[in-house]
């Protein structure tokens, strides 16, 4: 026997929550661009903001899809975003300037074939799915192109191969301590795959309110660049890891405040080491 | 020869590391209520049924702990890239990696009570402190024991694999046979105690799980006992014996006939567990016998 | 996991047209890997029987989801995406270290599906274990009157009020055989994708042949996993989420499947593979 989800309409809708979220990522993605023009590595950190910007709009996709109840759990639905995601992400990053913007198209392509794919040959024939998968591989290739921005400075191919080690004072060019080379992309894909899922999959449930999930999803995106921002430690400049690291301590903190006011308001009670209140016939 | 030997000696300390970890999650993920059990705790409020059990909705064990251990691998990684010890740099990203681990659970558990303020189902602030460090603790001893035998498994055994990937192959797989072993002992034996043993929960007594225990109201903590009595134990015997075999019959049989003797070994291994299998399920129907007669009974 | 009601669909109905539309776009995708990448044609096709392998094998395995884990339907109590992908990314770590250890291609698979198979044969044991000493309660299935493999009586063993329970033999078997298929196919991508990044990662990149190993082993690695994923999904799509078993009615899906991971796998190969094209 499974639980009955009645889908509550209202809030912001959500075309109106996709057109900002591929803005912004797009922003904050070619914002990190800044890091060639000056030859630092200090903008990493707005790759993690389109992290963020881009988990927003895809746990609302993730929201639309399966208020359809399509059978199987929610974190699928992330699984499949994010490998479909990551395979357009690493193609896309092969263009330089361009790549955001191939890595977008190219994720399309394949999130609309693969959504074809589920409705007509698998046969499941809902009316969002095409849309919604369209959506979930760009914000997967997105979100890791942010991760990979965040971690090492970039988005070009060359940057995610290469990498630096020191040895007796010299530092040199390396494959292995790279982001690829060191597949920490296995990594941003995990923190991705499960950020999208989890704001969905916790706010489920008849009292489902979108502020309160979209608060999460802003939480989850800011710790997931937390720990990102630790492991680009390895990677970039230390002062500019801690740029990351500092802004995202802050957005964690006060996401993750905000979520549990926004709980507290949705609440039934919000009880204090307090027994199972009685309830008639049970 | 002294290559073999210490490839054994590596393998038998990742069975052991293994073992550890497939009981420490299969407790943790009971403690918390995750996976498909926790569909229980969940639909319990809208039967009525409001309860002080801890409802962590993150995901389902596999992909959580994927997530752990790649976490945790890749922290490790980088911290070793920054040439801390490698031990040290086990610890410090396993303990960065259960920090995120709790944060989900917690931000889980509020968030799917919340979602049921219709049912009057409230949130219980003491929950929240006393289960999450529970929970981290235990998912703490099972991240570290995956983190550390992928390190061996990597800087020891000279797999091709770096870590954060083996991190993500070998936590997918630690959830997979914890989750698998454990689920049902806990949705089954400890949710639905109030249903007579040795029979499954009748589709008509869903959602009235247990909610009032040996002492006062049930709560999560205790759910740890429990779990170990055999669910954690077999979760961990079961990836134990997952990580070793594997390890065992490629270190051994990897150069004898080209590769087909590991293949061959891997084939007999698949062998004998089916005997054991369909061993059980003989000695269930014989000891057990069945619930009604065979003409009575109805497809 | 999820507690959304399951909405009625289509159910096994097959669509030809969609069916016939799927091959016509896999041909598709096969021509643009052949005017751009003629050398990546054989890997791709290998990529894509890998794909079908892993999308084929997971019909195999026993998923009862959530009713499982309350001893009310057969099959092991976990997502039917993830529990494979388990299997068989134990299979490819198997697959990876014979790869590296050199050996011939057919021995790598074979490795690769063995590792998948071992591991489900584990989990699958120790599933029964729980069930019988742990809970008291033998496996029985709900779908079929006799096992197909030992003949066994079913029905007599459900306890009332349940679809069944545990795991029966032939959804044992199932297990093991969608462990081995998954990690076959799984491997078999995995050892295409490295083929064709060490022959032309070098080149591209302007560094030697040792150098670009950890590279090409990290993101055929990783393709494999999001291929493993996507295909695994998919058929997760197709069997609505719970599954006995090859017994099962539902396992009669499967050609839509096929087709479905055929199309996605050629896509995704083919966007793995240009990576070295473009």
């Amino acid at each position: 026997m499974t639980v009955k989800v009645e889908v509550i309409e209202g809030g912001i809708p959500h075309n109106k929550i996709m057109i900002a979220g591929i803005v912004s990522t797009l922003v904050c993605l070619y914002l990190t661009y800044l890091n060639v023009l000056t030859s630092t590595e200090m903008f990493s950190f707005f790759g993690g903001l389109a992290v963020i910007a881009a988990l927003i709009w895809g746990s609302h996709t993730i929201k639309v899809l399966c208020s359809y109840g399509i059978g199987t759990g929610v974190p699928s639905a992330g699984m499949i975003a994010f490998g479909s995601g990551v395979i357009a992400m690493l193609l896309a990053t092969k263009f330089g300037f361009y790549a955001p913007i191939v890595a977008a198209v190219l994720a399309a392509i394949i999130g609309f074939i693969l959504g074809y794919v589920s409705n007509n040959i698998l046969n499941m024939k809902i009316p969002a799915m095409v849309q919604a998968l369209t959506e979930m591989a760009v914000v997967g290739a997105l979100s890791l192109m942010g991760f990979a921005a965040l971690i090492t400075g970039g988005f070009t191919f060359a940057g995610l191969t290469t990498g630096h080690v020191t040895v007796m004072g010299m530092t040199l060019l390396t494959h292995e301590q790279s982001f690829l080379g060191g597949c920490l992309i296995a990594v941003a894909f995990l923190l991705g795959a499960i950020a999208i899922q989890h704001p969905f999959n916790a706010c489920l449930g008849p009292g489902w309110t979108q502020d309160r999930m979209l608060m999460l999803t802003a939480e989850c995106g800011f710790l997931s660049m937390l720990v990102a921002a630790i492991m680009s430690f390895a990677l970039i400049s230390t002062g500019s890891a801690l740029i990351s690291l500092i802004i995202a301590i802050i957005g964690w903190a006060y996401t993750y405040n905000e979520y549990m006011v926004l709980s507290k308001r949705d609440a039934a009670a919000w009880l204090d080491a307090k027994p199972i209140p009685e309830v008639e016939g049970h | 020869m002294e290559h073999i030997v210490f490839g054994i000696g590596i393998t038998a300390l990742t069975g052991a590391l293994a073992t550890v970890a497939g009981s420490a999650e299969d407790t943790e993920s009971n403690i918390g209520s995750q996976g498909d059990p926790n569909s229980q705790v969940q639909l319990a409020p809208q039967m009525g049924f409001l309860h002080r059990i801890f409802n962590k909705a993150v995901a389902g064990e596999p992909p959580a702990y994927g997530l752990w251990c790649a976490l945790g691998a890749g922290l490790a990684w980088a911290f070793m890239a920054m040439q801390f010890n490698a031990v040290l740099a086990i610890v410090l990203g396993s303990v960065l990696a259960v920090f995120v681990q709790g944060v989900y659970a917690t931000t889980a558990y509020v968030g799917r009570t919340a979602s049921l303020s219709k049912f009057g189902q409230p949130v219980y602030v003491d929950i929240l402190k006393s289960m999450t460090t529970v929970t981290m603790a235990h998912a703490f001893i099972a991240i570290f024991a995956t983190v550390a035998l992928c390190q061996l498994i990597n800087g020891a055994l000279g797999h091709p694999f770096p870590l954060p990937l083996l991190g993500l192959v070998w936590g997918i797989a630690l959830g997979a046979a914890g989750s698998a072993t454990g689920n049902p002992y806990y949705g089954k034996e400890r949710q639905y105690q109030n249903q007579k043993f040795g029979a499954g929960v009748p589709i008509s007594a869903s959602g009235n799980i247990v909610r009032y225990a040996e002492a006062g109201e049930r709560n999560s903590l205790d759910n740890g006992w429990f779990t170990t009595k055999i669910g954690g134990s077999a979760a961990g015997v079961c990836f134990g014996l997952i990580v070793f075999l594997e390890l065992w019959r490629t270190v051994l049989f990897e150069q004898v006939a080209a590769g087909w003797g590991a293949i061959v070994v891997g084939v007999l291994m698949i062998l004998v567990f089916t005997v054991i299998d369909r061993y059980i399920e003989v000695w269930a129907r014989k000891n057990y016998g069945p619930y009604t007669e065979a003409k009575e009974a109805s497809s | 996991m999820s507690a959304v009601a399951a909405k009625p669909t289509a159910g096994s109905a097959m669509n030809p047209a969609a069916m016939a539309i799927g091959g016509v776009m896999f041909l598709i995708l096969i021509g643009i890997c052949y005017f751009i990448y003629p050398i990546g044609v054989m890997p791709l096709i290998l990529i894509v029987v890998g794909g079908v392998l892993i999308g084929f094998g997971v019909h195999f395995v026993p998923v009862g989801g959530a009713p499982a884990a309350m001893g009310q339907a057969p099959g092991i109590a976990t997502g039917v995406a993830m529990l494979a992908a388990g299997g068989g990314l134990a299979g490819l770590f198997g697959g990876a270290w014979a790869a590296a250890a050199g050996q011939d291609a057919l021995v790598v698979v074979i490795t690769g599906g063995i590792g998948g198979g071992l591991m489900m044969a584990i989990t699958c044991m120790m599933v029964n274990f729980v069930y019988v000493f742990g809970m008291g309660i033998p496996a029985a299935s709900g779908k079929v009157a006799k096992d197909p493999i030992t003949g066994d009586t079913q029905a007599e063993y459900k306890s009332q009020g349940t679809e069944g329970h545990g795991l029966p033999f032939i959804s044992f078997v199932g297990g093991v055989l969608g462990g081995i298929f998954a990690g076959a196919g799984g491997t078999l991508i995995y050892l295409e994708l490295l083929e064709v990044y060490t022959a032309a990662l070098p080149t591209v990149m302007g560094i030697t042949a040792t150098q670009v190993v950890p590279i090409a082993v990290s993101a055929a690695g990783m393709f494999a996993v999001g291929m493993f994923l996507v295909n695994a999904v998919l058929t997760a799509y197709n069997i609505t989420g719970t599954i006995e078993g090859p017994h099962d009615p539902k396992f009669k899906r499967w050609p839509r499947s096929v087709v479905a991971s055929a199309v996605a796998s050629a896509l995704c190969g083919l966007v793995a593979i240009l990576i070295v094209a473009m």
